[in-house]
């Protein structure tokens, strides 16, 4: 098959299961349990986060350098109006620096809003809850990774944001950073 | 030093002068002989003559006696014969006595008397025949005519009396001559005979002696070239085998020129129809170089046309650069309002279905717009590959026709270069025909050599045997010589 009739082909497939999608009323479609993830590379390394413990997802934003005790802090960088602190996730999984450029900010929280910086984004996955599994994790992993999403041709482990959080607010205790700002 | 010829020319000149003076003094003698004895003759002639006109007067007195006596006529014959020669011989008396006056004035004195006697004697017939014999008598009785005749016998006799004295005074002569002569035959004779001897003798022992130098010369001489001789027998024996070898070689070497005149005419046709090959063949690459100059100016197109081409997949490139972004940007906004969907609870979750099939499409158009970036990288690498084969190709072109045009250039070059070789082939033949004939002359020549060192052979052996004979006639006159001398 050619690469033209390919592409055609996946053009009509794009647009019969978009139009069968859409045609389709919403509540026949079911409820399954299943898990939203983002599917990144930290310093090489694949990984996942779940899109409930996200609030948005940036590329390209200009970071700020802001001078803090806390290494892990890249800077911060204004989004919708909002100045957020950038932290390199990277430092927070106990990696010692990234080498690529970290174009991609995962925003998180609402109250207390702050942006993971890492270097690559490969995707949006829907997964079953059955495809999570518990982490073994030892060190900094243990920290910051609770569980592990297996798929057919991926194992992954998933980040926790909350875990990410509570690490960001240890280190800063323990520099003595007010939370005020 | 005086040579022979000096030596045996001065003696015979010596004895030529000996001679001709002997002959000349015999040959004077001779002469005056000759002369004496002519005028002896004459003597003698003038005695004649003398007696002559006496004899004649006599016969004509004795023809008038016996007429006056008998006068029978018969006897008047003598008398007829007399008177009529006596003035003949007595001019002819005068002739021959002319140079000598004493004779010429007694012959006039003598003259008158014979006419005198004469008319006296025709008286006397006159009258016997007239009868008057008494008349007759008277007249002879009275003497006159006896008186005539004593004073013509007086005269007649001192004319003969002369004549007889120079006829013993040339005698004289022809005896003083011929004395003279034989005087000087007999000791010119001797002195010649003396002379002769000697200078033999002194040639001889001179010539014995320059001879003897010369044959003993001629000897070492004949030694010499017998020697030599036999050198050159040799010599014109090795001439002879030298010659017949040359003669191989220059007919060998005259079999190889024609060869060559051969090889070169077939270089010739092969250089003229390769000539004609390479005229062809470069008519063939003139068309050949149309045809690549053709190809290049395609190629040049075609390299064009894939720029072209390269420039605008970069182009779709940049397009499909601009659309995977939105893409990104679509995936990343489905995301977000995937996640504010989630955020806003049971009222988002057909905002989030919406938000997923968004999300699903960008997925999917970022994924094709991979593919297409793949598809669109390897026709820009097929494109850039094919440009530089075309370039190559071009290149490949560009040296051919460069090529062709050295091709073509070679090819004239060749034309020229094989045109020059015909012409050099031609010349090689003209040259090897010259050559041949040359060497079939030197062959000829050669052959003529071989003949003569083979005759100069023959000729060394008669020069040998010629030596071997001068070697014994030096020897011969060696013990003639040795004989001579010992004599």
């Amino acid at each position: 098959m050619s690469a033209t009739l390919r592409t055609a082909n996946s053009a009509e497939a794009l647009r019969s299961a978009f139009d069968s999608e859409r045609a389709l009323p919403f509540a026949a479609r079911g409820v399954e349990q299943s898990e939203n993830l983002i599917t990144i590379r930290v310093a090489g390394d694949p990984y996942a986060i779940r899109t409930s413990e996200i609030s948005g997802l940036v590329a390209d934003r200009k970071i700020v350098a802001f001078p803090s005790p806390t290494s892990e802090l890249l800077g911060i960088a204004a989004f919708r109006g909002v100045l957020l602190p950038v932290y390199s996730l990277a430092a927070l999984l106990g990696y010692a620096a990234e080498t690529e450029q970290t174009r991609w900010l995962a925003l998180c929280g609402s109250e207390e809003p702050l942006a993971l910086a890492f270097s690559g984004f490969e995707g949006y996955v829907h997964v079953s809850l059955d495809q999570i599994h518990a982490a073994e994790q030892t060190g900094a992993m243990q920290r910051t990774v609770r569980h592990v999403v297996r798929g057919v041709d991926m194992v992954r482990a998933v980040i926790s944001i909350p875990l990410i959080r509570e690490a960001i607010q240890k280190r800063c205790d323990k520099n003595g950073v007010s939370k005020e700002r | 030093m005086w040579t022979f010829g000096r030596k045996i020319a001065a003696g015979f000149a010596l004895s030529f002068l000996l001679l001709m003076g002997i002959g000349m003094v015999a040959y004077r003698s001779i002469v005056s002989l000759t002369s004496t004895s002519h005028l002896v003759t004459h003597t003698h002639q003038v005695l004649e003559h003398i007696a002559g006109v006496l004899s004649l007067l006599k016969d004509a007195e004795t023809g008038q006696r016996g007429y006056v006596i008998t006068g029978d006529e018969a006897f008047l014959d003598p008398y007829q014969s007399g008177s009529s020669n006596v003035h003949s011989v007595l001019k002819e008396l005068r002739e021959l006595t002319v140079d000598n006056p004493n004779q010429q004035k007694r012959i006039d004195e003598a003259e008158p008397l014979v006419t005198l006697k004469l008319s006296e004697l025709k008286r006397t017939l006159d009258l016997r025949r007239s009868g008057n014999v008494e008349e007759a008598n008277k007249i002879i009785r009275a003497g006159e005519g006896k008186r005539t005749m004593d004073n013509l016998r007086v005269i007649l006799a001192d004319m003969e009396r002369e004549e007889r004295d120079l006829l013993k005074q040339r005698a004289d002569d022809v005896e003083s001559s011929a004395s003279s002569a034989k005087y000087t035959i007999i000791l010119g004779t001797l002195f010649c005979l003396l002379f002769v001897t000697a200078a033999g003798f002194f040639i001889t022992r001179s010539l014995t002696g320059q001879i003897g130098a010369a044959v003993r010369h001629m000897q070492n001489s004949s030694a010499e070239l017998q020697s030599a001789a036999n050198q050159q027998a040799s010599g014109a024996k090795e001439s002879a085998t030298a010659m017949s070898e040359i003669t191989t070689t220059i007919s060998e070497l005259l079999a190889t020129s024609r060869q060559i005149a051969e090889s070169a005419q077939r270089v010739a046709h092969v250089a003229e129809e390769t000539s004609s090959a390479a005229r062809a063949g470069d008519t063939t690459v003139q068309k050949s170089h149309e045809s690549v100059n053709g190809i290049k100016r395609q190629v040049d197109l075609i390299v064009t046309h894939m720029l072209d081409l390269g420039k605008k997949s970069q182009q779709i490139g940049g397009i499909l650069e601009i659309i995977n972004e939105l893409a990104e940007q679509t995936n990343i906004l489905a995301i977000n309002a995937t996640i504010e969907a989630s955020g806003a609870g049971e009222a988002g979750k057909r905002f989030a279905v919406v938000a997923d099939e968004i999300r699903k499409l960008a997925d999917r158009v970022g994924g094709s717009t991979k593919e297409i970036r793949v598809l669109i990288e390897e026709i820009r690498a097929a494109v850039n590959t094919t440009v530089m084969a075309t370039e190559g190709g071009s290149k490949a072109v560009d040296f051919g026709a460069r090529q062709f045009g050295e091709v073509t250039t070679a090819l004239k070059q060749i034309t020229e270069l094989l045109g020059t070789t015909t012409a050099a082939a031609r010349e090689i033949e003209l040259s090897t025909k010259q050559q041949s004939t040359a060497v079939e002359q030197v062959n000829i020549a050669v052959s003529n050599v071989a003949k003569a060192a083979k005759e100069t052979e023959v000729s060394s052996s008669q020069t040998l045997q010629t030596a071997g004979q001068l070697a014994g006639l030096s020897r011969e006159l060696t013990q003639l010589i040795q004989a001579q001398a010992s004599a």
